[in-house]
C-alpha cells in the first residue's frame, strides 16, 4: 500500500509575495494494490506537487509517504514508474531506443529491456514508428511513447499525472486499456485528470484536491452517497400550483413542469404529481463526478 | 551496466551519428591536414632561375644546398636582357664581370653571385679559403618555424574542441531540464550518474574528434615532408595534448554543467554560459600569444595557473622546451582545480536541475536555499 499523509509544502515568495505560497496544507491519502486512484482538483490545487514529492523530484517541507509501511527509499522509486506533466522525452532519439534506454536505467538487462521494448509497442500500437525520431510522432503517440517509459521496467507502483490531456478516444482507450491490465496485476495507479467523466468510468476510488487539501475521497459510489441524491419529476400539463407545499424547486419549461427535490417524502410527491396531471419522469438523480466535484470544491 | 555508462554511451550514440558532428570532424581534419602542407606550398625551399652569357656557371649550389637553381644559356646580352624583363630568368651572368637583372637583384641572391664569384676567381688564382664554421651557444633555434606551427595549429584545435563540447554539455544539460526528461531520469538514477555520464561521453566524443585530427595532422606532415622538420619529442607534445585537453575539458564541461542546470530554456544557454566562454576565450587569448613568446613572463606564469594552464601549456610545450619539473608542477594544480570544482559543480547541478521554472540563482543554490 502507498501511503501518503501530512504533505505539507510552501514554496518560497518572489517580491511581490514575500509570504509565499502554501501548495499543499496536510494532504493524505493511500492507494491499495490493484486499486486505480483518481486524482482531481483544480488547476493549482496541488495534484503535480504530490505526485512530485512522491516520486522524489520534490521534497516536502513534512509529512510523510511510506511504501509497504516503510518510508519509501530512493530504491523503492526506481520500481515505480513516473509519467510527469510535461512530457520528457529526447525529441531526437528514436522510439525503441528510447523505451529500451529507460528500461536499462531502470535496471533491466539488454535482453529483457528489449523485451519490454518490443511487448509494449506492440501493445501500443506503435509498431509502424518504432523507427522514427519522437519528435517526428503526432501528440497521441508521442504520449502512448512517454507511457511506454514508465511501463517498460513492469513498475511497482504508478504515477501519471494527466496522461490522458490531448488524447482522441481511441488513445484514450488505449491507454486506458494498458493501464488497467496493469492494475489488475496489482499495480497501484496513481493518476490526475481533469476528464472527471474518465476518472468516473476507470477509477476504483477518487480523491478530490481543493488548496492543498484533500476534501473528499472513497469510491464513486461512497462519495455519491455522501452527496444524496436528487428526486426529479416530470409533470405534463398540471393544475396550476400542484406543488404548493412541497419541497424542492419547481421549474416551467413549455408546459412540463419539472421539481427537483433533495429531500421530502418521496411517494407523496408521487401522488400530488399524479393527481396534478400526466407523470411523464419519477426517478432519483444521481449526481455526476462533476457534481461532486463541484460541490466538493465550492 | 551502471547508470554512468548508460548515459555516457547514450551521448556517444545520440551525438556521433549527427550530420554537425560528422561535418565539423571532416572540416576540421581537412583543415589540419591542409595546415601540414602550407609551408611547401607557401615557404618552400628558394628558387632560382639564372643565366649566363659567354661564362661559367657559379658553383652556387654548394653554398645553398637546400635551393633549387636552374641554368640556362643565353647566346648575346640582347636575348638575355630579353629574358630578364620578360621575367623568365632571375639573373643574367655577362661575360664573367657583371650580373643583370629586371630592377634592383634579390639581396640574397645578389651577395650569392658576390661571394661565390669571388670565391671561384681566388680558388682559380691557388688561394683556398677554408669556409667558416658556424657553431650556436644559444638555444637550439633549428625548429623555431615548425614549433610555432604547431603551437598555432594546437591552440586552435584545444579551443575548438573544448569550447564546442563544453556548450554541447550545457545545452544536453538545458535540454533534459527543460523538457522534464530529468525528472524521470532521477527517479531511476542519480545525479551525479547523470551529470558525469554526459560529461564523460561527451569527453569522449571530443577524444575522438581529436585523436582523428592529431592523427590527421601527424600523417598528412609525413606526407608533406613536414614531419622532417619536426622538434624531437614530438610523441611527448601529442600526449601532452591529449591529457590537457581531458583536464581542461574536465574543468570547463563541468561548471557549464552547473551553470546550464541553472536556466530551463535553450535561449538562456548563451547568456548563463557568457562568463564560462569568456574564461575559455581569454585561456585562448594568452595561449595564442604563448605561441610566438612561449618563454615570456606571462605565458610562464599562466602554463601554471589553472584553468588558463589547460591551454598554454600545452602550447609552451610545442612553442619551446619547458622544465619537466614545471609541467608535472602545473597538471597537478590543474587536477586539484579540476577535483574542486567537480565537488561544487555537482552540489549545484544536483540542487538546481530539478528547479524548473524561472532561472536559479547561483548565490541561492549555493547557500543551499
Amino acid at each position: 500500500m502507498l501511503e501518503i499523509s501530512e504533505l505539507r509544502k510552501r514554496f518560497a515568495g518572489g517580491p511581490e509575495a514575500p509570504e509565499g505560497k502554501v501548495a499543499l496544507d496536510g494532504i493524505g491519502f493511500a492507494v491499495r494494490p490493484g486499486e486505480m486512484f483518481g486524482f482531481v482538483g483544480a488547476n493549482g490545487a496541488g495534484k503535480t506537487t504530490t505526485m512530485r514529492i512522491v516520486m522524489g523530484v520534490l521534497q516536502a517541507d513534512s509529512g510523510s509517504v511510506s511504501w509497504q509501511g516503510k518510508p519509501l527509499s530512493y530504491a523503492d522509486r526506481r520500481g515505480f514508474g513516473y509519467m510527469p506533466e510535461e512530457r520528457g522525452l529526447y525529441q531526437k532519439m528514436r522510439v525503441a531506443e528510447q523505451i529500451e534506454y529507460f528500461g536499462r536505467l531502470h535496471g533491466l538487462s539488454p535482453a529483457a529491456a528489449g523485451k519490454a521494448t518490443a511487448d509494449l509497442i506492440e501493445r501500443l500500437g506503435l509498431g509502424e514508428r518504432k523507427g522514427d525520431a519522437v519528435e517526428s510522432l503526432s501528440l497521441g503517440n508521442q504520449q502512448r511513447v512517454q507511457l511506454a517509459v514508465a511501463l517498460v521496467h513492469d513498475p511497482e507502483v504508478l504515477v501519471l499525472d494527466e496522461p490522458f490531456s490531448g488524447l482522441d478516444p481511441l488513445a484514450v482507450d488505449t491507454l486506458a486499456t494498458a493501464l488497467q491490465e496493469r492494475c489488475r496485476g496489482g499495480v497501484p495507479v496513481i493518476f490526475s485528470s481533469h476528464q472527471l467523466d474518465l476518472v468516473e468510468r476507470l477509477c476504483d476510488s477518487v480523491g478530490i484536491v481543493s488548496a492543498g487539501r484533500m476534501v473528499a475521497t472513497g469510491t464513486v459510489e461512497e462519495l455519491r452517497a455522501t452527496e444524496g441524491g436528487t428526486l426529479r419529476v416530470v409533470v405534463r400539463d398540471p393544475q396550476p400550483g400542484w406543488a404548493d407545499g412541497l419541497p424542492g424547486e419547481v421549474t416551467v419549461n413549455g408546459d412540463r413542469h419539472v421539481l427537483r427535490a433533495q429531500d421530502g417524502d418521496g411517494q407523496e410527491i408521487l401522488r400530488r404529481a399524479a393527481k396534478a396531471g400526466h407523470v411523464e419522469h419519477f426517478g432519483m438523480e444521481r449526481p455526476s463526478l462533476t457534481q461532486i466535484f463541484k460541490e466538493a470544491v465550492a | 551496466m551502471n547508470g554512468l555508462l548508460l548515459v555516457a554511451r547514450r551521448e556517444i550514440a545520440t551525438h556521433i551519428r549527427t550530420k554537425a558532428f560528422i561535418i565539423s570532424l571532416l572540416i576540421t581534419a581537412a583543415l589540419v591536414g591542409a595546415a601540414a602542407f602550407a609551408p611547401k606550398v607557401f615557404g618552400g625551399p628558394d628558387s632560382y632561375t639564372l643565366g649566363t652569357v659567354n661564362s661559367q656557371q657559379l658553383p652556387l649550389q654548394a653554398a645553398l644546398p637546400d635551393a633549387e637553381i636552374e641554368w640556362r644559356a643565353f647566346p648575346d646580352e640582347a636575348a638575355a636582357k630579353r629574358a630578364v624583363l620578360d621575367g623568365d630568368v632571375d639573373a643574367v651572368l655577362v661575360d664573367g664581370v657583371k650580373v643583370i637583372s629586371d630592377g634592383e637583384i634579390d639581396s640574397e641572391l645578389g651577395i650569392l653571385l658576390q661571394s661565390t664569384n669571388r670565391e671561384v676567381k681566388l680558388g682559380a688564382a691557388g688561394v683556398n679559403i677554408p669556409p667558416l664554421q658556424m657553431e650556436s651557444v644559444g638555444a637550439d633555434t633549428r625548429y623555431q618555424a615548425a614549433r610555432t606551427g604547431i603551437a598555432v595549429v594546437l591552440v586552435l584545435v584545444l579551443f575548438m574542441l573544448v569550447i564546442g563540447q563544453t556548450m554541447t554539455v550545457a545545452m544536453g544539460v538545458v535540454e533534459e531540464k527543460g523538457s522534464r526528461i530529468v525528472e524521470i531520469l532521477l527517479t531511476s538514477i542519480r545525479p551525479w550518474q547523470l551529470l558525469g555520464g554526459k560529461i564523460l561521453g561527451l569527453g569522449a566524443l571530443g577524444m575522438i574528434n581529436l585523436v582523428a585530427i592529431l592523427g590527421v595532422g601527424v600523417a598528412a606532415a609525413m606526407v608533406s615532408g613536414v614531419a622532417m622538420d619536426f622538434p624531437p619529442g614530438m610523441p611527448g607534445i601529442v600526449a601532452g595534448v591529449l591529457i590537457w585537453f581531458v583536464l581542461g575539458y574536465a574543468f570547463f564541461a563541468t561548471m557549464a554543467a552547473a551553470l546550464g542546470s541553472l536556466v530551463s530554456r535553450q535561449e538562456e544557454v548563451g547568456n548563463v554560459m557568457s562568463p564560462l566562454t569568456m574564461l575559455i576565450m581569454a585561456a585562448y587569448f594568452v595561449a595564442f600569444y604563448a605561441t610566438t613568446e612561449p618563454t615570456s613572463t606571462l605565458a610562464s606564469v599562466m602554463a601554471m595557473v589553472p584553468p588558463f594552464s589547460s591551454m598554454v601549456m600545452p602550447v609552451r610545450m610545442a612553442a619551446a622546451e619547458v622544465p619537466i619539473w614545471q609541467v608535472g608542477l602545473s597538471m597537478a594544480l590543474m587536477v586539484l582545480a579540476v577535483l574542486a570544482v567537480l565537488s561544487v559543480a555537482a552540489k549545484v547541478y544536483e540542487r538546481a536541475v530539478l528547479r524548473t521554472g524561472a532561472r536559479v540563482r547561483l548565490g541561492d543554490v549555493l547557500r543551499g536555499k
